[in-house]
């Protein structure tokens, strides 16, 4: 599983990294860094957990 | 599900009727099942409600503007900043403001605000009651805010002066619109003022505080102006401290009347950070916002003008089957897995203290439950809450004395 935030969509909600920490974190704005982008399987989870989280739809998962 | 499209004229929604106010549901229910477009007494304008119109609306400010008249009459001079302006200006000023606004500055001020809450609890415990609003609702926000924004806590009581000066003009006839705009004006000015010698203080003597920070940062290699400043603290001192008030007593109201979800959040405090979400959701406390159209605009058949105002009516949104879920949507869950609730709106105007808020939510409701775990709204009263931001403006509750941990 890959995952990329669309930084054009994310406004800063934060709900990713207060959901999804091990995946996500924030910048010094508030706005989201993906902290890896290749998940391995026992993060999968919480990565779709901020992704689903997100009222921007700024988190983009792509599958393998 | 959707019926044919009636005229907007058919449903009008009366935004400041106590029924309403004290419970929305109904109201949402109906114009989410029946009416794409409503429209509002009192702001008279087209009102859209559904999760996708709402939160297309609120991530395209070029249509649908934030720039309002001036003249809506709050008692300032100019446009607050950011929330009054439009993109690209207003991600100018975002920029430099969500740097003090992030989680991670929020966190530092947490230990802070719960000694506030615990010093509040303090005096009404073993009371056995107290009136909510008054006792802590309000004036935990207020303290937040001085603390955030390094300004001494013996002002308390002024700062509550101004902004209800502002939003709740203290004039015989509440309907006197001319009395309550002179008012208005006359604490535009007060609040102008004491900004302004907080400028002078901190250009002289800086600190480390938000306030030297305005008055050191720098926007595309300049400083801000003493007028920017001020439209900036303006906006604070109106956005910072109702919004937190009414979250805190809806939630702590809705908590009251369903003992079934206090007992659960007062047993297990991990729960709270996911409640704070969901009841923000459910009560939405900023039920509607309004926008002005930049260009005509047609929805489901309604026409609408270039420079009218449209309201989206963010409560409803946020109890939307389509997205949150049929039958789901209109539970209360605090499990709830996906929550993409727009209580702090969404897009470029996303609420710049939405942390901050949070952060206040999430230690009143776990320090209040940690000392006060069970309780009820006092027998034979009945909470009142305001129109617009729906503020409990009266919650008396009571518990056993001595029965706290």
């Amino acid at each position: 599983m890959k995952v990329r935030v669309d930084l054009d969509r994310c406004v800063g909600h934060g709900r990713c990294y207060e959901l999804a920490g091990s995946v996500f974190a924030e910048d010094d704005r508030g706005h989201c860094l993906v902290k890896r982008s290749t998940i391995p399987p026992e993060l999968e989870v919480a990565a779709r957990r901020g992704a689903e989280n997100c009222p921007e739809d700024a988190i983009v998962i792509e599958e393998e | 599900m959707s019926t044919p499209n009636p005229n907007p004229e058919n449903r009008q929604i009366n935004i400041i009727d106590p029924a309403f106010t004290l419970n929305p549901q109904p109201v949402y229910d109906e114009v989410l099942t029946r009416y794409r477009v409503a429209k509002t007494i009192g702001l008279n304008s087209p009102v859209i409600s559904r999760y996708e119109d709402v939160i297309w609306a609120l991530r395209h400010p070029e249509i649908f503007s934030s720039e309002m008249d001036m003249h809506v009459g709050l008692g300032t001079e100019r446009p607050m900043i950011p929330q009054q302006l439009d993109p690209p200006l207003q991600t100018r000023y975002r920029k430099i403001l969500d740097l003090q606004f992030s989680r991670a500055r929020v966190m530092e001020i947490e230990p802070d605000v719960r000694r506030h809450a615990n010093e509040l609890i303090d005096q009404f415990v073993d009371a056995g009651e107290c009136e909510f609003d008054r006792d802590f609702a309000i004036p935990l926000p207020c303290r937040a805010f001085l603390r955030m924004m390094g300004l001494p806590q013996e002002d308390l009581e002024l700062f509550l002066e101004l902004k209800n000066g502002i939003i709740r003009p203290p004039i015989a006839n509440p309907y006197d619109i001319a009395a309550a705009k002179e008012y208005r004006a006359k604490t535009g000015k007060r609040i102008y003022a004491y900004f302004e010698a907080l400028i002078d203080d901190r250009e002289k003597s800086p600190r480390d505080d938000m306030m030297t920070y305005f008055t050191k940062v720098e926007l595309d290699g300049k400083k801000l102006t003493r007028n920017e400043i001020l439209d900036i603290c303006f906006l604070f001192l109106l956005g910072g401290l109702d919004t937190v008030t009414a979250t805190l007593g809806c939630s702590v109201f809705y908590l009251a009347e369903n003992p079934e979800h206090r007992r659960r959040l007062a047993e297990d405090p991990s729960l709270v950070p996911a409640a704070v979400e969901e009841l923000l959701r459910w009560q939405t406390p900023v039920t509607i916002v309004p926008r002005i159209l930049k260009q005509d605009w047609e929805l489901d058949g309604v026409q609408m003008k270039a420079g009218s105002m449209v309201s989206l009516l963010i409560g409803a949104a946020n109890v939307d089957e389509q997205e949150f879920g049929a039958g789901e949507g209109k539970c209360v869950h605090f499990e709830r897995e996906r929550n993409r609730h727009i209580a702090f709106g969404a897009g470029p105007h996303r609420c710049l203290g939405s942390h901050l808020a949070r952060m206040e939510l999430r230690v009143g409701l776990e320090e209040w439950h940690r000392r006060i775990p069970s309780y009820s709204i006092k027998a034979g009263e009945t909470p009142r809450v305001s129109p617009g931001i729906r503020e409990v403006m009266y919650l008396p509750l009571v518990w056993e004395k001595g029965g706290a941990a």
